[in-house]
Formats: structure tokens, C-alpha cells, sequence
């Protein structure tokens, strides 16, 4: 009997923030600004190795909760069009063993009064029974919520 | 103005194969046997061929068609455990556009004397170039190219 499974699933998040598809961009493809918000906890840890953002180029972040399990994720970028979409492909690792691997696709869209529609799709193949699309989605909705924060704060220094 | 947009999708194709898990994942791993059934498409010219085969590694296919279109293939694979299953991201450009990028999924599965591979793609097209029924239609084709290498391999063995 193999121990090796495969879940694939696709989630939909999307959120319409009062800001503009440069400023929402800007938040997604800036090492500082992504450190500032796209952590699942608050007293969650993360740090990036290496950032390179451009099509062909790696990222690899580490992030995990104080004194708990370290995740690794590398991205490669994929396809970038500078304020409306970035494609990127990643993997999750932990302690040695792979617990997913994905594709995410983040499109900005216009929105009413100069706001920003973001439609995040992630289309992924969950490992072994490590890792499951309703951890990923409660994730990305607590990071979302966070994303919506980070701008309000900018816009409150501006 | 190019109009931009993403239609994702996922597709699965499964089939069996009258060989063993070894050997129909080792047309998947070596170069020279995944070049002759993954590259062949006819009268177009393949141009050189680069494959890495392991996590982080990354392929890379161009073929020009009849009416000098480069079809432009390139992956990075993401996980593989010998004999279970290879998992890519690839992403594919006609000329300068880049049409669709992807996740594939290649499961393999021992049935008997033979094996049943399962495929799964989970697919964003871009802009309108390409349709999931079409991508479809060609990794068929592509499949039915794996079971013409396996028959080979067996008639020279």
C-alpha cells in the first residue's frame, strides 16, 4: 500500500480594496511590503533567502509560528504584467518532506472609484495527506484581511 | 491593447500502458527517451533540448512549425519521487507570447503486468491564445506518443 496521495483543488479568494491596481501591485511585488503582510499569524516568523522578482527568477521565504514548524516555500515567477497580473509557480516543504506544490495566478483588476478587484487563484496538488486546501484558503483570507490593513496604513502616512 | 485575461482549468487524462512502472517512468526521467516521444510532432523542427531532471531542475523545448511559429516550452519541476509521480510547472510561448502556464501532475500507478498513469493538468490560459479544450487534445496525443516509444523499446529489447 503507498503512503503517497495527490489532492488537487483550486481555490478562489477575491477582494476589492480601496486602493489603486499600481498600489495593490506594488504590495505583491516588493520584498518589505510582502514581509509587512503576507503572514497567516500575527506573531508568525518569516524572512525571505533570496527574492527575485521577474519572470524566470526564485524566491524562497521561510515562515512558521514562534518555536513551531519551519515552512519553506520556493516560487518561480512565471508571467508578470506590471499592475494586473502575476503568475507564479511554488512548492511547500517542511522538516524534509514536500506538502504541496501550486500554481497562483493574482489578477488586479479596476474597480469602482479608483479601487482595485484582486482575484487570487490557486490550483494545487496537496501531498501525502500533509497538507489540505482548507488550511491554504484559511490562509489566504487571513493574509487578504492583513493585505487590506497594510494599505490602510500606508495610506493613513501618506 | 491586448485585453487581459485567465481562464483556468483542469483536465485528467488516464491510461494504461503495457509496461511496467519502471520502465514507463523512465521515459519520463531519461532524456533521450522523453525527447523521442515528447518532441515528435511530424514535419516540425525541434530545436536543442535541455532537461534537468530533479526538484529545481528545468526543461526547455523549442519547436518551430510549418509556418515558422516557435512553440516554446519550459518547466521547472517541483516534486518527484521515483516509480509514484513527477509534479512540473511549465509554462508555454508562441514567438514572444506567453499562452498558458501550468501544473502537471504525473501519477503512476502498477495494475496488473502494466501500469495506469494518471495526468493531471490545472491550467491558467492567457489573453485568449489557447483553450483547455485544445491543450486537451494535444497532451493526448502526446500520451499516445509514450505508448509508440514503450511499443518500441519492447519490439528492440
Amino acid at each position: 500500500m503507498s503512503d503517497y496521495s495527490v489532492l488537487h483543488a483550486t481555490i478562489v479568494v477575491e477582494r476589492t480594496y480601496p486602493a489603486s491596481p499600481k498600489r495593490v501591485f506594488a504590495a505583491w511585488s516588493n520584498k518589505e511590503a510582502l514581509l509587512s503582510w503576507a503572514l497567516p499569524g500575527d506573531d508568525w516568523v518569516s524572512g525571505y533567502e533570496c527574492f527575485d522578482f521577474r519572470v524566470g527568477g526564485n524566491d524562497r521565504s521561510y515562515f512558521g509560528p514562534p518555536g513551531g514548524e519551519t515552512y519553506l516555500n520556493d516560487t518561480t515567477y512565471l508571467d508578470i504584467v506590471p499592475d494586473a497580473r502575476i503568475v507564479s509557480a511554488g512548492a511547500m516543504t517542511s522538516a524534509g518532506k514536500r506538502f504541496s506544490a501550486g500554481l497562483m495566478t493574482v489578477e488586479f483588476q479596476p474597480a469602482g472609484n479608483g479601487g482595485c478587484r484582486l482575484v487570487m487563484t490557486e490550483q494545487s496538488a496537496f501531498l501525502d495527506g500533509h497538507d489540505l486546501p482548507e488550511n491554504h484558503e484559511a490562509g489566504w483570507n487571513e493574509m487578504l484581511e492583513k493585505l487590506g490593513n497594510h494599505l490602510g496604513r500606508q495610506q493613513a502616512a501618506a | 491593447m491586448t485585453e487581459r485575461r485567465v481562464t483556468h482549468a483542469t483536465f485528467t487524462i488516464e491510461r494504461r500502458y503495457e509496461a511496467s512502472v519502471a520502465r514507463v517512468f523512465a521515459a519520463w526521467a531519461k532524456p533521450e527517451a522523453k525527447q523521442r516521444w515528447f518532441a515528435c510532432h511530424g514535419d516540425w523542427m525541434p530545436g536543442p533540448y535541455e532537461f534537468d531532471f530533479r526538484v529545481g531542475g528545468r526543461e526547455h523545448l523549442s519547436t518551430r512549425d510549418t509556418d515558422g511559429v516557435d512553440h516554446i516550452y519550459d518547466a521547472i519541476y517541483q516534486d518527484i519521487v521515483p516509480g509514484e509521480r513527477i509534479i512540473y510547472a511549465y509554462q508555454m510561448q508562441l514567438d514572444t507570447r506567453r499562452i498558458s502556464v501550468s501544473l502537471a501532475t504525473v501519477e503512476f500507478r502498477a495494475e496488473g503486468d502494466g501500469t495506469r498513469l494518471v495526468f493531471t493538468e490545472q491550467a491558467a490560459f492567457l489573453d485568449g491564445y489557447d483553450r483547455p479544450e485544445e491543450r486537451e487534445i494535444g497532451t493526448r496525443a502526446g500520451l499516445e506518443n509514450l505508448a509508440c516509444e514503450l511499443q518500441r523499446q519492447t519490439a528492440t529489447a
